[in-house]
């Protein structure tokens, strides 16, 4: 069963969550940030037109109005590839870990997996970030010598940075996936 | 001990620092302006270059300057990114003493770990 909610990020872009329930222990949510815009993209590649026309009109080299197609579309290229995530999404396996995808505008995915052992908790922190002080959602990983302590911090949806009500929804998602294997029989 | 009150040290302090800053003032500005003829025949040869007058409050200013950016970035700098355990927790929080819970007393102060915060805040209990 799927559903999607609309929610808005840091920034006042509009983003959607979609969850999706697998199976009781296993949970998919996925945010989805706003698609390039066209208007945007006009925009730029606009700019970057009329300033290589007034170079060119400034130096005679026609050698600048090749250049800037060049670098337009190299830039358009490199954008899509490798700044422009379109979709970040957690699946909580119960017994298993934590996957997190990110996939680009050109189709590129990214995967990081996090086995359960090593998963501490899943919480909401709030940090200082860019003179603003923002909440997102960490996954804290145990420390081996120190039961009690955290040795790393993985953030997560770095890219789409959802606002606390989208976080709240997350997180409450996550706890109950996470509080099964307090309950679940320890293995080994 | 250490009060801020006026004392009679401090007056002499204060009219000695007066009179210091207002002499320093009336040097700088004799060797600023004062053609360096009319020095030579008073005898006073060994002064230094009369680009200095200029060039070191250019250079005073131009600092005060550059030291806003650079607190600005020396801020930014220091600022704990992310992804590091400064943000979740520190030294004083990982060596703190467990106190023992006392009956009809205040809780003792402690850093609560985040876990718990979060739990307190967005699982409401029914």
């Amino acid at each position: 069963m799927a559903e999607e909610r609309r929610f808005r990020s840091a920034s006042g872009a509009p983003i959607a969550l979609r969850r999706r329930q697998h199976s009781a222990s296993c949970r998919e949510l996925a945010v989805r940030g706003p698609r390039l815009q066209l208007r945007s993209l006009s925009a730029a590649t606009s700019a970057v037109w009329l300033a290589a026309y007034g170079l060119f009109a400034l130096s005679e080299n026609s050698m600048v109005l090749s250049a800037a197609i060049f670098i337009s579309l190299i830039g358009l290229i490199i954008y899509l590839h490798f700044v422009k995530i379109d979709q970040e999404s957690l699946l909580v396996i119960g017994s298993l870990g934590i996957q997190v995808t990110s996939s680009y505008a050109s189709g590129k995915e990214s995967t990081t997996f996090i086995e359960m052992g090593q998963v501490k908790d899943v919480v909401i922190n709030e940090a200082i970030h860019m003179q603003k002080v923002i909440y997102y959602l960490c996954i804290l990983l145990r420390d081996p010598e120190d039961p009690q302590g955290v040795s790393e911090v993985v953030p997560l949806f770095q890219s789409s940075k959802p606002r606390l009500d989208c976080l709240i929804e997350v997180y409450k998602s996550c706890q109950e996936i996470l509080e099964q294997r307090k309950t679940a029989p320890q293995s080994s | 001990e250490n009060s801020p009150a006026p004392l009679p040290e401090r007056a002499i302090y204060g009219f000695a620092l007066f009179l210091g800053s207002w002499f320093g003032f009336i040097l700088y500005l004799i060797w600023a302006y004062i053609p360096e003829s009319w020095l030579f025949s008073l005898g006073l040869t060994y002064w230094p270059q009369k680009y200095w007058a200029v060039a070191l409050p250019v250079y005073l200013l131009v600092a005060v300057g550059i030291g806003y950016v650079l607190l600005f970035g020396i801020n930014m700098m220091s600022t704990a990114p992310l992804n590091s355990t400064h943000t979740v927790t520190d030294n004083y929080a990982k060596k703190q003493q467990q106190k023992k819970f006392q009956e009809e007393a205040i809780p003792a102060l402690r850093d609560i770990p985040i876990s718990e915060v979060n739990r307190m805040f967005f699982l409401p209990e029914k």
